[in-house]
């Protein structure tokens, strides 16, 4: 029995799956309302529902994801973070300054992983005296190059901290290092990422203990605990203590998985997912989500965090309607729930209940809200209805030609492959989320494309979260002039012979990663691992090959564990 | 976050698969750590500047420029279309307005390739240049264009290309021919009878520094610039020059690279030579990125560069003051073209101007033996001929309309290719028709 939890804006979705028989069987579902400032109680709340028809000791596994890190930088509820970056020359690295205690030190590391600059000892000394001073207990170490090599912040981690392990100490809470952030070239990404990691991490941690606990209190000790990520797959809650960054924007991913394991997507195709107050739209390429190349913004700033490609437009159920001028509009404001759910103004719910495409709560107070708005701007009720939804069918369907366009004229990469040359072109859109039957027609009215909602829709979100499994990626860089090998992301180095070639690379990449997920618990297929990109080049000094220089990269593919026949 | 002053749009073609030997200086590994470090800095997350993919290059944009010889096909791999390809694109970044300034950091490089081509030499076989440039004359009209190329070494077959050519202003500035590859670019190369001053070289003596160079370019080339009110600056952006460069003898920076293309502000920049690839490359083309978007470069240096040990003598800043004082004068108030018998840059004989090349293609270890001809209209740039033979083909023949031609030198350019065929002594025949966008080949 695998559980799964969504903790949305509105809402907090959960699911519990029985996967003993052939059919993947939605053993159990509900939806209750988020509290913002005590999600854990949102989470307990869903589960106690959840367990009341289930047998706790079936459940193996609790898969979550949860709004709390995205809340706590939107709001700016973080903590104070010390970063200290080694930058050597280039852009000047004031220019990324996320906070108030950042220290340049004037070490240097080039592209090769060459320290062309030592660390000056005393002036870390200094800077972390600074922001002792300021009362600061979480560190981020940031170096260029970092992932090539990361003397320098290793060096930063040892004198921040003056244990030999990674756990607290009388000298800080947490440090976060830039290389362990993943293997991709990015120094100011690296910067923002690591910023971002430490600034949430006590809260997240907070979290994550409290979860575990309120689990233990019900008698579930025995139930594996995973964090769901942006980039569709999850991580195991003891390792997502130290990478709390990637649990931001988890949301979407947990609706593109739903999907994923509710139909059998093989063509390029729409997925919508349309909730209270927007709809989230993804695209697959050949049945495969989207990735952001790089990796997603938080706030202006550009992180190394992987994510699935999604686009958000202020359109949702509780959009309320306006009229400007002639023209009837709905969204991209929420002002309050729905008429037929208590509120006061007006909404695209409203508008479907009138229509006639979904009967949801007070039908009567839908219509008659829909008739006095109508009445106020001389409409009659079922033409200001008709346009509302028709407004709100055209506005998704033009945000999504505008992402399509978008991916087709920048290079994207698919989940797995860079597509070269390949437009994406439609055949098919998903609906899923609250409004989704409701708008079946009217969407397809202006795609003109087979349109499918599947069963347990409304609940798609925390399915896919239970049925997500668990993804890592790395990067190896070996060097074999300097007979080198370095994986940044597990801070793992080793010599290697001057004959090692782009094989050996391949091979030690998924045995490392295969290694890793086996410590975090992981069992991990060899053929779940798979090599995305690979390529070495020779290294000439004078006019003779000197050496290798070889980079290789591996991931898990994210996807569900098991299709749930729809 | 920083922002771009100047939107600008950057072409990267490694070509990761395409060398002409594993240990050779044009190798695959040579863009490698540019990228590393341009990722590095993360400047794709600059608001403002963008990566493109690049375009590949059709036979037509070949050889509305080129007389390739046996055929286009045989001398051009698919690593020059992209190449040509990725110059084509930066075009037309600038050209569209999408973004004000461009970059096309690709390879294999371009500006030793001339009119006709047999093969490689100096690691070049399409102009790249020559073929965006004339892209864009063919999609946008005619254009004044400035080339400043700033290779260490001549730009001989960019000049080749240009030499007839008034509307197009080449300026080379080089380390001295007599102690480099190819051995050309001296002062007296001022341009064919119809374009003299519209070739200018600026020999540079082996050791000058960021002062020299800076200096070469205020004092030489952007007065003439500002004369010539050119539509489009190009920079043949050739990085050798560097310190570091293993295949010459110049002191140039990355902070001087930087500095002199903030001066220049070129339109467009086109990747050229620089064979530094781990200590200069990745940090003068980062400098080059960061100048032309207007975004500051003051931190950008090498890691081994302090300016006081590589600063130029007194003897070579004498030198080039020199240079300074005599060079603007040969655009300004170029003397009379001599077409008598004892010059060295062609002879009038009738109706036609005429001289005689021998070339030979270093990296393909091709000769070939060349009479280029330009018929001396009073109407327009004139038809041009051109007979060659090589090591690699018999007698071949081009013929090409100019744009712009007269009605009278492109009935001559017709009947010319026809009287060829009817003779039958030239074994591949190839003619350009820039007035009318013909291009047609014969003897396949």
């Amino acid at each position: 029995m695998l559980l799964g939890i969504d903790v949305g804006g509105t809402h907090t979705d959960a699911v519990a799956l029985d996967l003993s028989g052939p059919r993947v069987e939605v053993a159990a579902s509900c939806k209750v309302p988020t509290k913002h400032d005590d999600l854990l109680s949102s989470v307990t709340e869903a589960l106690r529902i959840i367990l009341r028809d289930i047998d706790q000791s079936l459940i193996k596994q609790l898969n979550l994801s949860t709004t709390l890190s995205t809340n706590a930088i939107v709001e700016g509820r973080t903590e104070d973070v010390g970063l200290l970056v080694s930058a050597g020359p280039g852009i000047d690295p004031y220019n990324f300054q996320p906070c108030r205690d950042f220290h340049v030190l004037d070490g240097s590391i080039d592209h090769r992983g060459n320290e062309i600059k030592a660390l000056p000892m005393r002036q870390a000394e200094k800077a972390i005296a600074s922001c002792r001073k300021n009362g600061v207990r979480v560190f981020a170490a940031v170096g260029k190059f970092s992932t090539r090599n990361p003397r320098h912040e290793n060096l930063i981690r040892r004198m921040v901290c003056q244990c030999t392990d990674e756990g607290a100490c009388e000298g800080a809470d947490f440090v976060t290092m830039g290389h362990e952030q993943g293997g991709a070239l990015n120094f100011p990404r690296r910067v923002a990422t690591s910023y971002f990691n430490c600034a949430v991490w006590r809260l997240y941690n907070g979290f994550a203990t409290a979860v575990r606990r309120s689990l233990d209190d019900m008698g579930m000790s025995h139930v594996t605990v995973n964090m769901l990520k942006a980039d569709g797959g999850t991580m195991p809650l003891e390792a997502s203590r130290k990478i709390p960054v990637q649990s931001i924007f988890s949301g979407p991913a947990a609706s593109v998985m739903g999907i994923i394991a509710l139909c059998d997507i093989v063509h390029d195709s729409v997925i919508l997912d349309i909730g209270g107050t927007t709809t989230d739209i993804a695209v697959f390429a050949d049945g495969a989500p989207l990735v952001e190349r790089d990796g997603i913004s938080i706030g202006s700033h550009p992180t190394l965090v992987q994510a699935l490609k999604v686009k958000s437009i202020g359109i949702g159920g509780d959009s309320a309607i306006s009229v400007i001028g002639e023209e009837i509009r709905v969204g991209p404001h929420r002002l309050g729930p729905s008429v037929c759910q208590g509120g006061q103004r007006p909404t695209l719910t409203d508008a479907l209940n009138c229509t006639g495409a979904c009967a949801l709560g007070n039908m009567e107070a839908s219509k008659k809200a829909i008739a006095d708005f109508a009445e106020k701007h001389s409409l009659s009720p079922e033409k200001l209805a008709e346009t509302a939804v028709e407004y709100a069918a055209r506005a998704i369907h033009k945000a999504t030609r505008e992402l399509v366009d978008e991916i087709n004229s920048k290079p994207v990469y698919t989940i797995h492959e860079l597509l070269e040359g390949k437009r994406v072109v439609p055949r098919k859109v998903y609906l899923m989320g609250g409004p989704a039957e409701a708008m079946k027609a009217d969407l397809f009215k202006q795609f003109r494309l087979s349109t499918d909602v599947p069963s347990n829709y409304s609940v798609a979100n925390a399915i896919g979260a239970a049925l997500t499994r668990t993804t890592w990626e790395l990067e190896l860089f070996a060097d074999t002039e300097r007979h080198v090998l370095f994986i940044p992301s597990l801070s793992h180095r080793e010599n290697i012979p001057t004959s090692y070639t782009e094989k050996d690379a391949r091979k030690d990449a998924v045995n490392n990663l295969t290694i890793h997920l086996d410590k975090l618990g992981v069992f991990l297929k060899p053929e779940d691992a798979q090599i995305t990109s690979s390529s070495s080049f020779n290294m000439v000094k004078g006019y003779d090959m000197v050496g290798r220089n070889i980079r290789v990269k591996c991931q898990v593919r994210p996807g569900v564990v098991r299709k749930i026949a729809s | 976050m920083l922002k771009a002053e100047n939107t600008l749009g950057i072409i990267f073609f490694p070509a990761f698969d395409w060398s002409i030997s594993p240990t050779h200086p044009e190798r695959e590994e040579r863009l490698l750590y540019t990228q590393d470090q341009l990722r590095e800095e993360g400047i794709f997350d600059i608001e403002g500047i963008g990566e493109y993919k690049p375009g590949v290059a059709e036979t037509e944009d070949i050889e509305r420029v080129h007389f390739c010889f046996p055929e286009t096909s045989s001398v051009v791999t698919r690593s020059h279309l992209v190449s040509a390809g990725g110059a084509i694109r930066a075009a037309e970044l600038v050209m569209t307005g999408e973004r004000r300034k461009s970059f096309a950091l690709v390879r294999p490089p371009g500006h030793h390739a001339m009119k006709v081509v047999h093969g490689s030499r100096g690691f070049c076989t399409i102009n790249i240049e020559a073929v965006m440039i004339e892209w864009i004359r063919e999609h946008y009209g005619p254009k004044r264009v400035a080339i400043i190329d700033t290779d260490c070494h001549h730009g001989d077959g960019t000049q080749d290309v240009y030499w007839h050519d008034p509307d197009t202003l080449f300026i080379s500035m080089h380390q001295d021919g007599r102690t480099l590859y190819p051995g050309t670019g001296f002062p007296q190369d001022l341009g064919g009878p119809a374009a003299m001053g519209r070739t200018l070289n600026i020999p540079l003596p082996p050791n000058t520094s960021d002062e020299g160079f800076l200096m070469a370019l205020e004092r030489i080339v952007m007065p003439i610039l500002e004369d010539f009110k050119p539509d489009l600056i190009i920079n043949s952006a050739g990085q050798d020059n560097h310190f570091t460069d293993p295949i010459t003898n110049m002191n140039f920076s990355a902070q001087g690279y930087a500095a002199l293309n903030e001066i220049l502000q070129p339109d467009i920049a086109v990747l050229e030579g620089g064979y530094a690839i781990q200590g200069a490359l990745p940090y003068v083309n980062l400098g080059i990125c960061l100048a032309m978007a207007g975004v500051d470069y003051s931190q950008v240096r090498e890691p081994d560069y302090s300016p006081e040990q590589w600063k130029q003598d007194a003897r070579t800043t004498a030198y080039i003051e020199q240079l300074c004082e005599a060079l603007p004068e040969l655009y300004f108030t170029p003397p009379p073209f001599d077409g008598s018998e004892k010059s060295k840059q062609g002879i009038i004989s009738g109706d036609w101007f005429i001289r005689h090349k021998d070339i030979y293609y270093d990296t393909d270890g091709i000769s070939e033996a060349q009479i280029e001809m330009v018929y001396q209209c009073p109407h327009c740039r004139g038809l041009m001929k051109y007979e060659t033979r090589s090591t690699n083909n018999p007698l071949c023949l081009g013929i090409e309309v100019p744009q712009g031609a007269c009605r009278a030198c492109k009935d001559l350019g017709y009947k010319m290719v026809e009287e060829a065929q009817i003779k039958g002594q030239y074994r591949y025949i190839q003619f350009i028709n820039r007035r009318d966008k013909d291009y047609l080949r014969f003897g396949f």
